[in-house]
């Protein structure tokens, strides 16, 4: 099933704007390696979840995968053949919005390359263009 | 370590627009404080300074208004990218003074456990030392070629070089060796997520959302 809150304050929020660029969340945390976004984006539930399924299928649950990004947001939509008005839709979805250089997932557990096409393959399901990093250690 | 002297100029003009534009010209502005005397700003080549780190230089030497003199790398600011530094933190240092730094950990060894269905997972890759300044090693490379499955690699593991000693906490796991969830227990895990509610629960509005809803009925 796909991720969302288990306790919201406000059922509805506006749409909002996704400020430029990841100030935290964008380094290499936990894993080895991870991906990261290079542009700014929601990013549905249901993509994340593609993601981290297209990661543990390829390495066959060797290693581990951090996902790092978490949908937040509810987005609301009017049913089908409705009117206009009548006020705001309900919820219908759940994104994360992603800013530029946000850490989406990280592996830990595996060898470079292996982990370099794991990350081709969740980047594949991603709304935005990412690239693949390896932890900093150190300075 | 040994590294080169990198040629450093004073700055004047200082603040965001400015840094901004001496970024561009291939510049990478810094800061140097300590030992009780007035910070001052600087600018060096942004790419002597990548060369040093990529050596894994701590300490650099800087020529700076025709003196030169050693310091110590506090901190680097990277862009939101993580790729290039846009701005150096430099200490006053003497040689012979001991300082308190964080040295990289990189693990070596394949461990047992991994043989065994283990997984190896790295919790710090880091830890604070205290040293001379002059034998802050690079890095520091523990082996955890002896640990098998639920077994773990503690700071006090760790050894250290002559004249270093740690002041992380002891205690402090920096790798473990533990067993992957079994393929069953995340099926059952995942079937138990899939009987959660359609919604979330709304904070502190269960009894309004209730009325809300006995009035569009």
């Amino acid at each position: 099933m796909a991720m969302m809150p288990k306790r919201v304050k406000f059922r509805k929020s506006q749409r909002g704007r996704i400020p430029a660029k990841a100030t935290r969340g964008n380094t290499v945390a936990y894993g080895e390696y991870g991906i990261q976004a290079l542009g700014c984006k929601w990013i549905t539930a249901r993509q994340i979840e593609a993601g981290r399924v297209a990661a543990t299928h390829f390495l066959h649950r060797e290693g581990r995968v951090y996902v790092r990004i978490f949908p937040h947001k509810p987005i609301s939509a009017k049913p089908l053949e409705t009117r206009m008005g009548k006020g705001k839709g309900e919820p219908a979805q759940w994104v994360a919005r992603v800013r530029e250089g946000t850490m989406l997932y990280e592996v830990g557990g595996v060898e470079e390359d292996v982990a370099r096409q794991a990350m081709v393959r969740v980047a594949s399901k991603m709304p935005v263009r990412c690239r693949f990093v390896i932890r900093r250690h150190g300075l | 370590m040994e590294s080169t002297t990198l040629k450093a100029e004073r700055r004047t003009d200082l603040g965001t627009l400015q840094s901004r534009r001496l970024r561009e010209t291939g510049r990478l502005p810094g800061i140097i404080y300590g030992h009780g005397k007035d910070p001052e700003a600087f600018s060096v080549s942004a790419h002597d300074v990548a060369m040093e780190l990529q050596h894994g230089a701590r300490i650099v030497a800087l020529d700076l208004g025709g003196a030169s003199d050693q310091y110590l790398i506090k901190e680097i600011q990277y862009d939101h990218l993580d790729r290039y530094p846009i701005h150096i933190d430099l200490a006053r240092i003497d040689m012979n003074e001991r300082v308190q730094v964080k040295v990289a950990v990189e693990l070596r060894g394949t461990p047992q456990g991994l043989h065994e269905g283990g997984i190896l997972d790295s919790l710090m890759d880091s830890i604070e030392i205290e040293c001379l300044a002059s034998q802050i090693p690079a890095t520091l490379h523990p082996s955890v070629a002896h640990l098998g499955v639920g077994e773990s690699l503690l700071v006090k593991d760790i050894e250290l070089p002559d004249g270093v000693t740690s002041i992380s906490n002891p205690d402090d796991k920096v790798a473990m060796v533990h067993v992957l969830a079994t393929k069953a227990a995340v099926e059952d895990a995942e079937t138990e997520e899939d009987a959660g509610p359609a919604q979330p629960e709304r904070i502190g509005r269960v009894a309004e959302s209730e009325e809300d809803n006995k009035k569009n009925d």
